[in-house]
């Protein structure tokens, strides 16, 4: 007994000093030395080994016939935390991306008005997620910004524990899950949806659909359809495909009945989620193979457009309606008419290839099965159904990276499955080299613009500052797009106002150049006082994507200008208030 | 052995441990909130928003696999949270303290389900 307690113990050391050298790397990072390539390309060669320890112990562990699967749960942990932990324990625990704040704002304003105060407010208008988290900090008597900044974490391991259920359920390989959730990891790190946002929330339920409809509701063969054309088709898709799990009819009731449940809390959780679930579910009615599909279909349609009905006009008005654009091309372009430039371009090259050789490795899991597409039917067709999505939305620019999320895991089993079948010592050497790829890119994706997009603790003190001392009603400009804001419950009270200098945004943009052009705009603000804000982070910012061009020039010419009188400093942060007019 | 002694005497079946899961945060999750400490209070609150309510339907639902089950009694808790919560706000009745209904159906069902559940809800016939 203390052999095997001794040598499973022993199974552990790789882990263990993995994650030793991990932290350990992560306590010699100096985020000041943080450059416009990111984490990775400055970081020291603990972090580094403590990262390869993690992924080569689980990649050894799964070259291992017999795989113990507890040693296989504990590495993907250890990853999971290792990839979403190393921000938050970089920049002290405060939430990166400016747009969780507004997040945080929303739920602190539901905590204290305690009502939907702005019918216009898409926020309000879906509060679901917003009114759990100030649910929870006024019962844990804490801010949600005290535990913003783990979210990513918290729901990656969620998802992680969904989809290897999911997975288990889908082969028979006890190894197979778990390269498939590996790959995953990956392969989604740069998308950045994992944030405290209801589009994060939203996914998490949506893999709970995704575990009981594949846990319940699919059936072994599609009821018998009155046109053969049908009947051919599903016989030659659903070709050698594999028993689903048995359940009795009671059983199926009762799933429609959780599916309902979770369907209702992503449809008040967030817009655009519950019509990237309805393609899905539909092509696998329209495969057969699940139990009163159509009826399903009926039950999630009628519960999504009857609470989207009393909200339409803010849909329409916002976004254009929900069929605002069948442009195909111009939906899956992403964010239109960015700049691009150096260190930013090479990022985004790396996660464009990463997705590119995604869908690319999916379709030729498919292909090569066309004997037996019944084997790959069920994740093949979750893996490109999200895609109907682009046929009728843009969503703001962002409609492609919610299609690759949720296009992510099945592909990623697919590709896993295609692995599987390889034989010999080119199973662990190509399970090695995907995942190696995978998580390099998708590491350089997530981490790439770490110097923009995370935020020091003296920003945030700053911010928090200017809310306590700008009287409400107050102008508050940011010099660039780029500064933890709108974080507090009566930040509607202000005017936050984001300098115009963004040469995308119109031909008359602001030249933050020239001092002048700045003032005649700020007294165009129509207030006798405004705040301006400069800080490290919209420096990064303007140097990562190249505008506003005037930034660094206006930082420096309003230092000694009589009309600009800082009221706040610190390290990282210059608050000024200008009196203009 | 009587259908009732089984359920209680063999808590390793996977209603079994969702059960008793349910009881210990639906106790945990207030004992949690009334201790003194902003760090026990949110981490009640947290237990409370993820974990009773999925419990309490997941201890008479036998998914087949522990994963399955623990995920399940998570999305489901954290969506009737969300739910609530909603209503809470839609009802202009804001009042988080009505979480705390979520510890008393955990506990009454998970009881229930070790007291008098001999097998899980809807399982196929043998």
């Amino acid at each position: 007994m203390r052999r095997v307690l001794a040598l499973q113990l022993g199974l552990l050391i790789p882990l263990i000093a993995g994650i030793g050298a991990w932290a350990f790397g992560v306590s010699q990072l100096n985020r000041q030395a943080i450059g416009p390539y990111g984490v990775l390309a400055n970081a020291n060669a603990w972090f580094i080994l403590g990262l390869v320890l993690l992924l080569a112990g689980m990649l050894a562990e799964l070259s291992r016939p017999r795989a113990r699967t507890w040693l296989l749960g504990a590495y993907l942990i250890g990853l999971i935390v290792a990839i979403h932990t190393t921000v938050p324990l970089l920049y002290g625990g405060t939430p990166e991306y400016a747009w969780v704040y507004k997040h945080v704002g929303v739920a602190q304003e539901f905590g204290r008005y305690q009502r939907v105060t702005d019918t216009s407010n898409i926020y309000q208008e879906w509060p679901a997620l917003f009114t759990s988290v100030a649910s929870i900090s006024s019962l844990g008597n804490a801010g949600p910004l005290s535990f913003a900044a783990w979210a990513p974490v918290a729901f990656e391991l969620a998802d992680a524990l969904l989809l290897l259920g999911i997975f288990r359920l889908l082969t028979a390989d006890r190894r197979l899950p778990y390269l498939a959730v590996l790959l995953y990891e990956g392969l989604i790190a740069w998308v950045g949806q994992d944030y405290l946002s209801p589009q994060a929330f939203g996914y998490l339920l949506w893999l709970g659909i995704m575990a009981v409809v594949v846990r319940w509701l699919l059936v072994p063969e599609p009821a018998h359809a009155r046109r053969r054309f049908i009947n051919r088709v599903r016989a030659f898709l659903l070709a050698r495909r594999p028993s689903p799990q048995q359940a009795s009819a009671s059983m199926r009731w009762v799933a429609f009945g959780l599916v309902a449940v979770l369907y209702f809390a992503i449809v008040a959780a967030h817009q655009l989620t519950p019509y990237i679930v309805l393609p899905g579910v539909t092509a696998l009615v329209l495969l057969g193979v699940v139990w009163r599909g159509w009826l399903l279909v009926v039950l999630l349609a009628v519960v999504a457009v009857g609470f989207l009905v009393p909200r339409y006009g803010l849909i329409s008005s916002q976004f254009g309606g929900v069929f605002s654009g069948g442009d195909v091309f111009e939906n899956a372009s992403g964010s239109q008419g960015i700049l691009h430039k150096a260190a930013e371009l090479r990022t985004g090259e790396v996660v464009h290839l990463l997705a590119g050789l995604m869908w690319l490795g999916a379709a030729a899991a498919i292909v090569v099965r066309w004997r037996s597409l019944g084997r790959v039917a069920l994740p093949a067709v979750l893996a490109f159904s999200p895609f109907v999505v682009l046929g009728v939305q843009s969503y703001g620019g962002e409609a492609i990276y919610r299609v690759f999320l949720f296009s992510a895991p099945w592909c990623a089993l697919l590709i896993a499955e295609l692995i599987a079948e390889l034989r010999g010592a080119l199973r662990p050497l190509a399970s090695a080299m995907a995942c190696a790829v995978a998580l390099a890119a998708g590491l350089q994706g997530l981490w790439g613009p770490t110097a923009v997009y995370a935020f020091t603790p003296p920003e945030l003190t700053a911010s928090n500052w200017l809310y306590q001392h700008a009287a409400p009603g107050s102008v508050l400009v940011l010099a660039a797009d780029n500064f933890p804001g709108l974080q507090v419950a009566n930040y509607r009270s202000y005017e936050l106002v984001i300098a115009p200098s963004d040469p995308q945004d119109g031909a008359a943009w602001l030249d933050e150049g020239n001092v002048l052009d700045v003032e005649e705009w700020l007294v165009s603000l129509g207030h006798p006082t405004v705040y301006v804000v400069f800080s490290q982070s919209m420096a990064n910012y303007a140097s990562y994507f190249g505008y506003p061009t005037g930034y660094g020039a206006l930082a420096k010419a309003v230092v000694g200008n009589p009309r600009w009188h800082a009221v706040y400093r610190n390290p990282d942060v210059v608050i000024y208030r200008v009196t203009v007019g | 052995m009587t259908e009732r002694s089984l359920s209680l005497r063999q808590p390793w079946t996977r209603t079994g441990l969702t059960a008793w899961t349910g009881i210990a945060a639906s106790i945990a999750a207030p004992a949690l909130l009334a201790a003194p400490g902003r760090a026990p209070n949110l981490a009640g609150a947290f237990v409370l928003a993820c974990l009773p309510a999925g419990a309490a339907v997941m201890c008479w639902v036998d998914s087949g696999d522990g994963l399955i089950q623990a995920g399940l009694t998570l999305v489901l808790s954290l969506s009737a949270t969300a739910i609530l919560s909603a209503c809470l706000i839609w009802l202009t009745a804001w009042q988080p303290r009505a979480l705390f209904a979520f510890a008393i159906v955990g506990v009454v069902s998970c009881v229930a389900r070790l007291v008098f559940g001999g097998r899980p809800c809807c399982a196929l016939r043998q």
